[in-house]
């Protein structure tokens, strides 16, 4: 028995392994190290110089890092509340079966399995200013005033990005339907009975029932909303003037200035900010729920 | 089911009947018209794209797409992105089903804290991770070739897989076992025959995931990366505004070429594609 005791743990150990190692090298180590540079002056090869929280306050005094953060902070918006209120009333729709409601779905979640960066070109397609969709159909129904450099102009650069993405529903909108399908039937003819209405229905069953869902869905689209990179950073960079910079962008610049120490102080920010904004879910909307299941 | 949630009779039925469409409606275009836009502009002469933009094209220009095939060198491109994504899904796929094994049918010190450590990791922002990545890969002397990016989505992935299969494993009945240990079947032997085999829909399930993941991933191409080489598709896409300057419908065709690897497996497999990537959000 012991010696196959022992035998176990040694298989025990080595099924581990793997996934340790990389595990340390590449979440650990990650984490100490973006901790630990972000009170350096560091360029990767120099001697690094200690400089404790100087990145931070210089940060939190720098135009373009307090712009990358106030955009973070309108996508977390944007996508959080925008775009999983769109979400949850499509899937509310859906879920009633209208006619063709399986198609679709399935056309509604197609953008999801093509690349960002592809929908991206695709988008700086439509927005450019010669050639572009948009203008094009602006201008063929007598809208030619309405025209714009869609993404070359301050107002309208950080509207269009977000537009572009807020209005891709697919991914939450198949969650959130999944589990408003799982609701029985029976209680909403029960309520149809007592003569509730279809908003009643809606608002005093189904919305309680999806709440934890919801949560999620807001905690995963908040989340996404700060790591945002993809699409800023195809369409315009950053740019007009950093109108449309966010702090994966800023990030990016900075490491690519071998700035190692402003670097990690954005990253820093970046993993706090996304702690607190858990904590706040949490202690707030998700109380009773066990929102943000992955944590578990 | 007499009653299916209907919702008919009344003028607020009326109105709520129309806005419904109206929203449908809307989320349709807005998903599919650009698409379609996109793949008839592939088609035209760039006169066409600029004095006709929503009329069919007069002659389907198919040679667009011979254009974009060879200017943009999408055949090494879609090379590059089938080996790092197979390849990493693969490992993906062997480590962390070794780990949630371990996890879910073993008892030992320190494991729920090991396991808890290791689904966290789905917290971390890894756009956040990008000075460490950049160092990691050049200390291991990989910078600059596929194994970059393989090691790094196999790693990126592994709390969220580590999280759907030991969710999967965890619901299977111990019972499974307890024959095969009376056979005298060791440790490798129920990790191989008994659970591996039942864990398939999980593994396809988070397989899809990481695939699609190592697929998309555009941020650590770019990073880690850098000849023309080793580019993945996704990477290569950034580089068509420059290979194609002003002939827009070759790389509009180029576009469409990009995309229709994952849109084909979609339309195929749409059920399971769907589960698959909702169900890093959704238990097990």
């Amino acid at each position: 028995m012991n010696v196959k005791s022992r035998k176990n743990a040694f298989w025990i150990a080595l099924f581990l392994t793997p996934v340790l190692i990389l595990f340390f090298f590449y979440f650990v180590y990650p984490l100490g190290f973006i901790f630990f540079t972000s009170t350096l002056k560091w360029n990767g090869v120099s001697t690094p110089e200690f400089v404790g929280l100087q990145h931070f306050i210089s940060n939190f005094q720098n135009k373009t890092f307090l712009l990358s953060i106030k955009n973070n902070f309108i996508w977390l918006f944007a996508n959080g509340f925008v775009q999983i209120g769109l979400a949850a009333i499509v899937a509310l729709i859906l879920a009633r079966r209208p006619r063709g409601w399986k198609f679709l779905r399935t056309v509604y979640f197609l953008p999801n399995v093509i690349s960002q960066v592809a929908i991206a070109m695709m988008w700086a397609a439509l927005y450019n200013a010669e050639y572009g969709a948009i203008n094009q159909l602006l201008v063929s129904i007598g809208l030619e005033n309405l025209t714009h450099n869609w993404l070359g102009e301050y107002a309208t650069a950080l509207p269009a990005i977000i537009v572009q993405q807020v209005f891709y529903i697919g991914y939450f909108m198949i969650i959130i339907l999944a589990s408003v399908m799982t609701i029985p039937d029976s209680l909403y003819e029960a309520a149809e009975i007592d003569g509730a209405n279809v908003w009643q229905q809606e608002w005093h069953i189904t919305l309680p029932m999806i709440k934890e869902i919801l949560v999620t869905a807001m905690t995963l689209a908040m989340a996404y909303g700060l790591r945002h990179f993809e699409a800023t950073f195809l369409l315009t960079n950053g740019g007009p003037a950093n109108r449309t910079s966010v702090l994966g962008i800023l990030l990016y610049k900075k490491l690519s200035a071998l700035k190692y120490g402003q670097a990690s102080s954005i990253s820093t920010t970046l993993v706090i900010l996304g702690l607190i904004m858990i904590v706040v879910i949490r202690s707030t909307i998700g109380r009773k729920s066990s929102a943000s299941d992955l944590t578990q | 089911m007499s009653i299916v949630r209907t919702n008919d009779q009344g003028k607020a039925q009326v109105l709520g009947n129309i806005a419904k469409w109206i929203v449908l409606i809307f989320f349709f275009t807005f998903t599919f018209i650009p698409l379609l836009w996109l793949l008839i502009s592939s088609f035209k002469t760039n006169l066409e794209l600029q004095l006709k933009p929503f009329a069919m094209p007069k002659i389907w220009q198919f040679t667009n797409y011979a254009n974009a095939v060879k200017i943009s060198g999408l055949p090494r491109l879609f090379l590059n992105s089938i080996m790092i994504s197979t390849v990493s899904t693969g490992l993906t796929m062997i480590v962390t089903s070794m780990a949630g094994f371990v996890f879910s049918r073993e008892r030992f010190p320190f494991r729920q804290g090991l396991l808890n450590l290791i689904l966290a990791g789905v917290l971390v922002p890894i756009i956040a991770l990008m000075a460490p990545y950049f160092r990691l890969t050049n200390a291991l002397g990989i910078y600059d070739s596929i194994w970059a990016l393989i090691f790094t989505y196999t790693a990126i992935n592994i709390p969220i897989s580590t999280f759907l299969l030991y969710g999967f494993m965890r619901t299977l009945p111990r019972e499974l076992e307890e024959a095969a240990i009376m056979d005298g079947t060791g440790f490798v032997g129920r990790y191989w025959r008994i659970i591996l085999p039942l864990t398939k829909p999980g593994m396809v399930t988070a397989g899809t995931f990481v695939f699609l993941f190592s697929w998309n991933e555009f941020i650590y191409a770019m990073l880690l990366t850098s000849r023309p080489a080793v580019r993945t598709l996704q990477l290569g896409i950034r580089f068509f505004t420059s290979q194609f300057f002003t002939d827009y419908t070759s790389m509009f065709a180029a576009i469409v070429l990009t995309m229709l690897p994952t849109i084909i497996i979609y339309i195929v497999l749409h059920e399971q594609i769907i589960k698959g990537m909702t169900s890093g959000a959704l238990k097990g």
